[in-house]
């Protein structure tokens, strides 16, 4: 599935070249753009990677009125420009689609990246209609899932020139995380989150609207949404997990968080919740399956942090563990701006 | 390294996770990230419960014992 298509300028996006005619610089191409607004509104992200000085990314942003989630303009190899671009987004190759007209462009990248999905302008007029750039549901996240990451950059800048800890800087964003019980309406998102998330995400597997509908009300399972906004936006649902709630101990089969929320303290929140909700009911244990990969090893840094501990001796590729965290001692603290319900 | 420039300079045996240094899996990751790229050791695929990272002192000699003594 593509999340961000990374775009050249020149011939591409224009229908010109931008430095042969700086007086005037060449106008959007009108099929370019109807497929970038398309696929805009899917909740695919847009980029520009282009040979030209900054000022041609604010002329192409200005010209066809997006905001663009990340530009690298100058003479380097485009290669380096995208793999800037996918460092910068939090993306992987093949969540990614490039846009050239030039064949050795085009060449040059798909050797570098082979991974990347590399278009010319006449594949990507007709590519909205494949299924790789077509996601089956388009909920409310993912349509302002562009101005969320523009929010991104500059809560990331203010962050870069903040003097205090993470705790103050997350105190002075106004962070509010809302951890509640899922709703039907939650289940598209919590279902495309199932999906796109990978850093975060304990199981790696995709979980239907369907299976996700029938755990809302299955005795002994609970489904838990976290929000997240602050003073430069709203997240919306950015997490969720489910919960298999017995006498003695709580197991999580799928715990999962968006990469957006990264940094921002929501999963070490939702991991102290569990334990304190459930704690509070007398269970013992609280048991986190996860699947053992590279991608998601920011997950079993966040279960390290939170004290949860797995018994199995290696860390074998594709293995799985179950985490386990003690319910003894005094339950772990949840900073002021969380509100969460406390009875399950 | 970890984007955190509040965690420069701090002493090699306080511990990571915690209250203190807290260090969270964004600033965790950049520094396994680091460590693999600097060192070719990658501490998640030998370290279930990356017990390495208790402290820097913990995790200077999981590098050291696995990349051959190249650290000081």
């Amino acid at each position: 599935m593509i999340k961000c298509v990374i775009w050249d300028i020149d011939n591409t996006l224009l229908t010109g070249v931008y430095l042969e005619s700086a007086e005037q610089p060449p106008p959007p191409d009108p099929a370019m753009v109807s497929v970038l607004t398309e696929l805009s509104g899917r909740g695919i992200i847009h980029a520009l990677a282009s040979r030209n000085p900054p000022e041609a990314a604010g002329y192409a942003a200005a010209a066809i009125g997006h905001q663009f989630a990340a530009a690298e303009c100058g003479w380097g190899r485009k290669s380096d420009a995208i793999r800037g671009i996918l460092a910068d987004l939090d993306l992987t190759p093949d969540a990614a689609a490039f846009v050239d007209d030039e064949a050795h462009e085009r060449a040059e990248v798909s050797f570098a990246l082979p991974d990347l999905l590399v278009l010319s302008p006449e594949d990507m007029a007709d590519a909205a209609g494949w299924p790789e750039f077509g996601p089956a549901v388009v909920t409310p996240e993912a349509r302002r899932r562009g101005a969320m990451y523009a929010q991104r950059r500059r809560r990331q800048e203010e962050a870069r020139a903040f003097g205090g800890s993470r705790e103050e800087f997350l105190r002075y964003c106004d962070t509010a995380i809302t951890i509640g019980w899922a709703q039907p309406a939650d289940v598209p998102r919590l279902h495309e989150l199932s999906i796109r998330t990978h850093q975060f995400n304990s199981s790696g597997e995709e979980v239907s609207e369907a299976a996700l509908g029938a755990l809302l009300g299955r005795p002994g399972h609970r489904v838990v949404t976290v929000r997240l906004a602050d003073r430069y936006g709203d997240d919306g649902l950015v997490g969720g997990c489910v919960i298999e709630a017995g006498a003695r101990d709580w197991t999580v089969p799928l715990l999962m968080m968006s990469c957006r929320a990264i940094g921002r303290g929501v999963i070490d929140v939702l991991l102290a919740w569990l334990a304190r909700a459930a704690a509070r009911v007398g269970a013992a244990v609280l048991n986190v399956g996860c699947r053992l990969a590279d991608r998601n090893m920011p997950l079993r840094l966040a279960l390290a942090g939170a004290g949860f501990r797995a018994s199995q001796a290696s860390a074998a590729p594709a293995a799985a563990a179950v985490f386990r965290k003690q319910l003894t001692g005094p339950p772990p603290e949840l900073p002021g701006w969380v509100t969460a319900p406390e009875e399950p | 390294m970890t984007g955190r420039r509040e965690l420069a300079g701090i002493p090699p045996q306080t511990p990571l996770f915690g209250p203190g240094v807290g260090l969270d899996s964004l600033a965790g990751t950049l520094l396994l990230r680091q460590v693999r790229a600097r060192f070719g050791v990658d501490v998640a695929a030998e370290d279930l419960n990356l017990d390495a990272l208790a402290t820097l002192a913990t995790l200077a000699a999981f590098i050291e014992e696995r990349a051959g003594g190249g650290i000081s």
